[in-house]
């Protein structure tokens, strides 16, 4: 069974682009979200096994998404998407639970090595 | 990776973003102290940044991360909201949109001038600062990690400096500090716990390598780890004072293997060393060192082939997901096409078998009609876009020309969801241009004028849309000076539009509308805004060659209005077929009030107007016998009724033929100034039906 991964981000254009990676990295895109509280119903529905999560979104941003649904889910494996010198804010979404992440502009082979590693 | 697989969803999007950006801006500067405006502004500056760093434009995205810089000054305050910064953030959107245009047009981001907007930028923070601090320890306390790309390169060489430092300094800890760590090593391997040296080596163009130390030292102590020592020390780690390389010293309960799992699983971790801490000797790796790294390279490889195998079903799956797909216009228009030749082709069948009256074919014949019918609103609903996607642009532009003509300007916007036409959007985009400037330039009256005249100092600009049956009815509506008709009188005679002799007969509305014609300009002095006249015509040609027309209403001192009928599609239409002197007409069903048959002697002379009373209401008619020469009358004929601008008006007809949806033909070049006939059809039997253009031929019937 390919690992369900669900991909966050308010542009469109970022979510292709990471789908059309982790599609390619052998995951299966469950579904995506263009925002945290899109994201949080869509866990709850999906349950995916990953989720990609960006920080800067409208009505609910990365980090409090990333709390939501560790609520929901103690174990979920969540990775920011974050962009460069967002330091701060990937700081506060570890502490909220988030595993790891990923830095725009996105290097696919990063981008799968922290699937990989976060799935282990 | 290739990316320009993305480039359209990125243009598309990045041109969203824009927009976004302008209606926010237009907000904040509204209200200042808009906590929203400002979040938005960061949001979508942010997210335009990502993108066209990701597509690899980087003076896109450099000038993207300063303005950014500059948003996030005002977010936190240190920066106030001034006319100067919202002309600056306009002026920065202005050349992003130029860049996203000239990336549309196959282009790059070169020609964006970086130097400018950047100069600029620096002048404004200096300027309108709020805070005493010199600017350069503000920039620091924005950007700890020094990623502005500007001085990104000065970084580098810091930090290889630094480099050559710490890695003098790994291998040895100063006597004070191995001491402090020995005890403490010592008194936990007492206690039966491991205390491990780490060596962890990240890639060598890892980023934001101080939060990802931070992933490290998160999960060493969420696993109940405690890291006794570190080299380089944390707090230079936190400012990313360290190459690739820190090492540390751990106390533990895990084995080394699970250890070593906990912090390899962490991306653009590289390699993991570790071995026990050695209490007499520190600096121990260096052979065991080259095994590990041989192992530690199988795993990226086994990770691979890993991906190579699913990959082989991830094409259905994608498939499986897709919701909605993104597509070119031309292939909307070919579709289009098709569609009309099918409802040709199946009104062609329907006429044919009519002839032989079959019953068995009759089902099949209205279901394919049904069939017929839904694919076509289907294909005519994929081609909608609301009015928004015209509209958005104007409180921009309303803004700017505000600002320069120093005009107060209240911008309403009305009916922005009402769909149209993709070409049709896209065509009425330039009139709708000249018209507002119209408005604005000519209509409002200076503010001094209009106190002095009694009006609100604000002038009131609307743009309003709105769906009337097959139509979509655009108004710009101004409360300014409106049309002085002696004026315009005097203005068309001198250009020798009109005759002297014309002048008596004209009614209020053919005198507005003289300044449509070819050469009119009722503004002596043309402006820089807009060049009054010479586009007026251009803008009627425009809509009529959308099928579309465009009148004015006008009242001395209280404003003009200048409405657009556009019809909601361009190629087909339903419409009543009509038969005048065995000829065959098409007239549009929208234009349609009702239908009734007379006799000739129904037909009443007023006033040598002919009229029709129906239901009590005296209703102008047209005879399209007199007016297509028709030999002929019978005593006994149809009225069509149609309403033109909310009167009535009947056109007599020999007979009515029946209802049927048409695929409007242009008649082409040669044609061009035959205004009754907005076009022609090919009916069901091959002949030709010319389609009447309504308010063309009342207009024409009235002015006889």
């Amino acid at each position: 069974m390919a690992k369900k991964v669900l991909i966050v981000d308010d542009a469109a254009f970022m979510r292709m682009l990471l789908k059309d990676i982790v599609t390619k990295a052998g995951y299966e895109v469950v579904g995506e979200a263009s925002n945290g509280a899109e994201a949080v119903e869509k866990y709850k529905e999906l349950k995916p096994d990953i989720v990609t999560m960006d920080i800067t979104m409208p009505e609910m941003n990365g980090i409090e998404a990333t709390k939501e649904i560790m609520k929901i889910d103690p174990n979920a494996n969540v990775i920011m998407c974050s962009a460069m010198g967002q330091q701060m804010m990937v700081v506060e979404a570890i502490q909220a639970g988030a595993k790891d992440f990923i830095v725009k502009p996105f290097q696919q082979g990063r981008v799968v090595e922290a699937l990989s590693k976060i799935s282990k | 990776m290739d990316m320009s697989q993305y480039l359209s969803v990125f243009v598309d999007e990045a041109k969203e973003n824009l927009q976004g950006l302008n209606d926010a801006i237009l907000k904040l500067e509204s209200d200042p102290s808009s906590q929203d405006a400002i979040n938005e502004i960061f949001r979508l500056m942010h997210t335009l940044k990502g993108s066209s760093a990701t597509m690899g434009f980087s003076k896109m995205s450099k000038v993207c991360h300063a303005l950014e810089n500059l948003l996030d000054k005002v977010r936190s305050g240190k920066q106030k909201v001034t006319e100067d910064l919202i002309d600056l953030l306009f002026s920065g959107i202005d050349m992003l949109n130029d860049t996203v245009e000239n990336i549309e047009n196959g282009g790059d981001d070169s020609e964006l001038d970086v130097d400018e907007i950047m100069e600029e930028i620096s002048k404004n923070s200096k300027a309108a600062s709020t805070s005493s601090e010199p600017e350069k320890t503000e920039e620091a306390k924005e950007e700890p990690q020094g990623e502005s790309t500007k001085n990104s390169a000065e970084k580098n060489e810091k930090n290889s400096e630094e480099v050559e430092k710490t890695e003098s300094e790994e291998m040895e800890f100063t006597n004070d500090e191995l001491e402090a760590v020995r005890d403490v090593a010592q008194k936990a391997l007492n206690e039966n716990l491991n205390v491990y040296k780490v060596v962890i080596h990240l890639v060598k163009d890892s980023v934001m390598k101080s939060a990802r130390m931070y992933i490290i030292f998160h999960r060493i102590e969420e696993s109940g780890g405690q890291i006794i020592h570190s080299v380089p020390p944390t707090e230079e780690i936190e400012k990313e004072n360290f190459d690739t390389t820190v090492e540390l010293v751990v106390i533990t309960s895990m084995k080394i293997e699970e250890f070593q799992n906990l912090i390899s699983n962490v991306s653009e971790v590289e390699k993991v060393i570790i071995k026990p801490f050695d209490l007499k000797e520190n600096n121990g790796i260096s052979e065991e060192d080259k095994t590990k790294k041989a192992e530690e390279k199988k795993n990226p490889s086994q990770v691979k082939s890993k991906a190579a195998s699913k990959v082989t079903d991830s094409a259905k799956r994608r498939a499986k997901l897709t919701q909605s797909v993104r597509v070119d216009v031309e292939k909307l228009d070919t579709l289009m096409n098709l569609m009309a030749e099918l409802v040709i082709s199946r009104s062609r069948i329907e006429e044919t078998l009519k002839k032989y009256k079959i019953k068995e074919i009759d089902e099949s014949l209205s279901q394919l009609g049904r069939i017929t019918l839904d694919l076509q609103s289907i294909v005519m609903k994929i081609r909608m876009i609301p009015v928004s996607f015209v509209f958005d642009r104007f409180p921009r532009m309303v803004r700017d020309l505000s600002k320069k003509l120093n005009k107060k300007i209240n911008f309403v916007i009305r009916g922005e969801d009402t769909e149209l036409d993709r070409t049709v959007a896209d065509e009425i985009g330039e009139p709708l241009v000249h018209m507002i400037r119209n408005a604005i330039d000519h209509g409002i009256e200076s503010e001094k004028e209009r106190i002095g005249a009694g009006k609100p100092p604000t002038g009131t600009v609307t743009l309003s849309a709105r769906q009337e049956g097959d139509s979509v009815i655009i108004e710009v509506d101004d409360d300014g000076r409106g049309f002085n008709k002696e004026k315009i009188i005097k203005k068309a005679l001198e250009k020798g539009i009109i005759q002297e002799y014309e002048v008596a007969s004209l009614t209020p509305e053919e005198i507005f509308n003289l300044t449509f014609e070819p050469g009119f300009s009722t503004n002596d002095n043309p402006t820089e805004v807009s060049g009054r006249g010479v586009g007026m015509d251009v803008v009627k040609k425009t809509i009529e060659s959308l099928n579309g027309n465009v009148y004015l209403e006008s009242v001395e001192g209280k404003g003009t209005k200048v409405i657009i009928k556009l019809p909601l599609t361009l190629s087909i239409i339903q419409a009543l077929l009509i038969e005048v002197e065995k000829n065959v007409y098409a007239i549009p069903i929208s234009a349609i009030d009702s239908t009734l048959s007379i006799e000739q002697k129904d037909i009443k002379d007023v006033e040598g107007r002919k009229t029709v009373l129906i239901r009590g209401e005296i209703v102008p008619v047209i005879d399209l016998r007199e007016i297509f020469n028709s030999e002929v009358k019978n005593e006994k004929a149809d009225l069509v009724v149609t309403k033109y601008k909310e009167k009535k008006y009947g056109f007599i007809v020999d007979r009515l033929l029946g209802q049927q949806d048409i695929v409007i033909k242009a008649l082409g070049k040669l044609f061009k100034d035959v205004k009754e006939f907005s076009g022609g059809a090919i009916l069901g039997n091959g002949s030709i039906a010319l389609i009447i253009d309504v308010p063309s031929l009342i207009q024409k019937a009235l002015s006889r």
